[in-house]
């Protein structure tokens, strides 16, 4: 089944330049409905309020951070399904890890490039 | 005169004077009594001074050297006028990156956001931005320098507590862990690695395979 590029795509992430870019490179790729938030919290009330179909969310955030929103989002009921992938610039192993345990859909490292964004947004959405 | 030497002949002229009685004494007794008695209370005093003597002398030499490398130290060049000259070289590294950053990402969506209808506008378009982009590259001089500045200032405070640490002997002792470092574990929230990632993108593909 094909993707639908309609579908609101939240971004979270505490450096509005870093939101810019995904935006930027999710608009390349075809995605329209882009919504954003500067932090985990932030991005809890949005997803509650709200009905997306892929989150993207950066680790390392205050007050909440883009884990603990993963382990938030996979407890919930009503948001546990939703895609999640890490962008971020935590690259160690423990890391990495913990956030498959925690459920994250995919996990990428900064800096990344628009190849890197768009296979992962392949391999979780399928193609499109 | 050792110090319990002399006490012990304290002692002993005190008992005789108890044994005997003081008034059946003759004057002459008593009087080389007291002499005795002078003498080993100034041999056990004289021992005594010179050992504290020379503990004050250590201390004094430890304290004067602690006031030395305290002054050396520079405690109140580094806090009013060091650090807070490396606070503003950075605020203005991160305002000069933003602002540069916040130009190049102007000029890149703009040409983004362009028609190529007339090709000979669309290229003047672009090299315009494009020059634009160049000019706005130029922080990397400018923060470069800062930089610089600021990594020589923690040099220099490094090698001032090096030394005084050093100098004094300072041992560090374990310190409790405070919420923030407890939160940074628990979250692990590690930042950026040195030197590229610690963990590159094809492992971490390898583990979602």
């Amino acid at each position: 089944m094909a993707v639908d590029l309609s579908m609101p795509v939240l971004v979270v992430d505490d450096y509005q330049t870093m939101i810019r870019i995904i935006r930027n490179l999710l608009n390349q790729l075809g995605f329209k409905n882009i919504e954003e938030a500067k932090d985990g919290k932030q991005a809890l009330e949005k997803l509650n309020a709200g009905k997306f179909g892929l989150v993207i969310s950066d680790w390392n955030m205050e007050p909440m951070t883009g884990f603990e929103l993963l382990q938030q989002v996979r407890a919930s009921d009503k948001l546990k399904a939703t895609p999640f992938i890490m962008v971020t610039a935590e690259s160690k192993t423990e890391n990495v890890i913990a956030a498959k345990k925690a459920g994250v859909n995919n996990y990428i490292v900064k800096p990344f490039n628009a190849e890197t964004l768009k296979g992962k947004l392949k391999t979780v959405l399928g193609e499109f | 005169m050792a110090a319990a030497e002399a006490a012990q002949k304290i002692r002993v002229a005190m008992d005789q004077l108890r044994a005997t009685g003081v008034r059946e004494r003759p004057l002459v007794e008593v009087l080389d009594l007291s002499h005795q008695m002078a003498d080993a209370m100034t041999a056990f005093f004289g021992s005594l001074d010179k050992s504290i003597i020379g503990e004050f002398r250590y201390l004094a030499d430890f304290i004067q050297k602690a006031r030395d490398e305290i002054s050396g130290l520079q405690a109140n060049d580094i806090k009013d006028t060091r650090l807070p000259g490396a606070s503003v070289e950075l605020d203005a590294v991160v305002r000069d990156t933003e602002k540069a950053t916040e130009t190049i990402m102007a000029e890149a969506e703009g040409l983004m956001a362009k028609e190529p209808t007339d090709l000979a506008a669309y290229k003047a378009d672009v090299d315009a931005a494009m020059m634009r982009i160049f000019e706005a590259c130029s922080f990397q001089d400018l923060t470069g320098q800062r930089v610089t500045k600021v990594i020589s200032t923690l040099r220099h405070i490094e090698d001032r507590v090096t030394k005084f640490a050093s100098a004094l002997g300072v041992v560090d002792t374990a310190q409790e862990e405070t919420p923030e470092d407890a939160r940074k574990r628990e979250l692990l929230l590690n930042g950026p690695a040195m030197n590229g990632p610690a963990t590159t993108q094809d492992d971490i593909d390898a583990l979602f395979a």
